[in-house]
């Protein structure tokens, strides 16, 4: 009497997983999350990048250093023939360039009155940067320092600089021979563009402008040749960082080329501080215009960008033709 | 008696009958549900084709301007062995994984992701993934010849500080209705050790296109 309940039991036990199976399965064709199905795939390329680009409120201030150093002298106890503040807005993806004229006659920290590119020669990087820390009020989180052969030697790690020379060049001193238009300058003629002076109507000023054009010039190309090809970013950064004497760590160039390549290069103000030319004991100085120099200072202190109207005239204005 | 006892077995082989059949019913919908593989209880898929990348000498960029360039080479093929597995496991998750692309659970993916960046290839999963959709495209995706370079930047100690590597994945998957389509993932990936290797940049490209069916002799993968 007991063993076919059992039986049945068994059955009905086998009859329930197999209904179950049978269940799960047909349950398994009718697609809950995609009711439309197979859609077609889509097959326009596309795109994913991620770049970790700085974007802190607080503007990042450095002082770009050119030595006069020739090949057998130490740069960092020579004159700084260029100097120019690089301040970056990294909120903002922007950038401004103001270039301080090499016999800007200035009190030097614990100098006295003298040429602002003699500081480099007296006390090294960190006396100009307290020069212009003085001079301008604003506070240089780091500094950078070439000399002619590591600049050379830079433009050619990355196979020249593509240039807009605004106007025509024709300077022995310099070996400065261009014609104007856009054209890609090896290390050789890109130091020559940079150190032309002579046949500038507002000499270093002209210069410094020049000397801003170029980093104005490598910044575009960064962003180019990494649109293009990503891994050129290690080339620029590892060129900097061989060719270069510098505060900032390779992890903090790397964070700043990356930044480097969100910002539009044709938006960034290139300016010089204007000044006139003077005597004092026998040098030939320029004594800055002290309200522009104000308004610069106090607009780069805002947020580290220079608005446009505070933008002084080129000094190579009657070059280019207004 | 005898007859008796007859009518007695009939009635629960009927039962048995019955469930076997309804088993069987239910494991072929199941398999052609799943497309012909895994398991029919349970829901797993079949496992990922094995898959390695092609690997090119890796280059060395040195910031100290005395580096010793030998060294540093022999270092950037160390690094170029270490991160490897990495993207091998990457793609693997990304493409070839059933269990994953079958599912939409690219989970897996996104950990070689350093967590900013992660953020946003997580918003980039159509691109850096077979596709949310891909389990109910595709039946099968095999990998196909894939190559990895590298260019390692070191810190003038010597140290690896980054490592780009440039990616070019090729699969092709078969959709259901039968037609084929190669998958083409290209692009670079910015590497910094941080507990390990982590992907902290991106930039990739995805490029697919319709394609014939595989020939019988073409190899897969590399």
């Amino acid at each position: 009497m007991s063993v076919l309940p059992a039986r049945r039991r068994a059955a009905l036990l086998v009859a329930l997983v197999a209904a179950w199976v049978a269940g799960s399965a047909l349950g398994a064709t009718q697609p809950a999350r995609h009711a439309s199905a197979a859609p077609l795939f889509q097959l326009e390329p596309a795109h994913a990048e991620y770049v970790p680009v700085l974007d802190g409120s607080k503007p990042i201030y450095i002082l770009v250093m050119g030595s006069d150093a020739r090949p057998d002298e130490a740069v960092e106890s020579q004159r700084a023939d260029s100097l120019h503040i690089l301040s970056i807005n990294p909120a903002e993806h922007k950038a401004s360039i103001v270039g301080i004229p090499r016999d800007s006659y200035v009190e030097i920290p614990g100098v006295g009155q003298n040429k602002i590119n003699t500081a480099l020669f007296y006390g090294g990087p960190d006396l100009v940067v307290q020069t212009v820390e003085q001079l301008t009020g604003l506070k240089m989180d780091y500094w950078a320092l070439t000399g002619f052969a590591s600049f050379e030697q830079m433009v050619d790690d990355v196979d020249g600089l593509v240039v807009d020379v605004p106007f025509a060049m024709s300077d022995e001193a310099s070996r400065a021979f261009f014609d104007p238009g856009v054209q890609r300058l090896d290390g050789d003629n890109a130091l020559a563009f940079a150190r032309n002076r002579h046949d500038l109507p507002a000499g270093d000023l002209g210069r410094s402008e020049d000397q801003g054009r170029l980093m104005v010039a490598a910044l575009a190309q960064l962003k180019k040749e990494f649109n293009k090809d990503p891994a050129r970013l290690l080339i620029w950064v590892a060129s900097f960082m061989r060719n270069g004497t510098t505060t900032l760590t390779l992890d903090e160039v790397l964070d700043l080329a990356f930044t480097g390549t969100a910002i539009n290069a044709n938006k960034v103000e290139n300016a010089v501080l204007p000044g006139g030319n003077g005597m004092v004991g026998g040098l030939s100085v320029v004594t800055l215009n002290q309200e522009t120099l104000e308004t610069i200072s106090k607009d780069l202190a805002d947020d580290g960008l220079l608005k446009k109207a505070n933008v002084p005239p080129s000094p190579n204005e009657p070059l280019l033709g207004g | 008696m005898q007859r008796g006892a007859n009518k007695k077995r009939r009635l629960p082989l009927a039962l048995l009958i019955v469930p076997v059949v309804l088993v069987a019913i239910g494991a072929a919908i199941l398999l052609a549900a799943r497309g012909g593989g895994g398991s029919i209880i349970g829901g797993g898929d079949e496992p990922a084709p094995p898959f390695d990348f092609i690997v090119k000498p890796a280059t060395a960029i040195p910031t100290a301007p005395d580096a010793d360039h030998a060294a540093l080479s022999a270092n950037a093929g160390e690094v170029a062995q270490e991160i490897t597995p990495m993207i091998d496991d990457l793609y693997t998750n990304a493409y070839l994984d059933p269990s994953n692309w079958r599912h939409d659970d690219y989970e897996e993916v996104f950990t070689a992701f350093a967590p900013d960046a992660a953020a946003t290839a997580e918003q980039s999963v159509e691109t850096l993934t077979l596709g949310a959709t891909a389990g109910d495209v595709f039946d099968t995706v095999e990998p196909g010849k894939s190559k990895l370079s590298y260019q390692v930047l070191f810190d003038p100690d010597g140290e690896p500080e980054t490592a780009v590597v440039s990616v070019i994945f090729r699969a092709t998957a078969e959709r259901k209705n039968g037609t084929y389509l190669a998958l083409v993932s290209e692009g670079e990936f910015f590497l910094r050790k941080i507990d390990g290797w982590t992907i902290t940049a991106f930039d990739v490209t995805r490029d697919d296109h319709e394609t014939q069916p595989p020939s019988p002799s073409a190899s897969p993968s590399a």
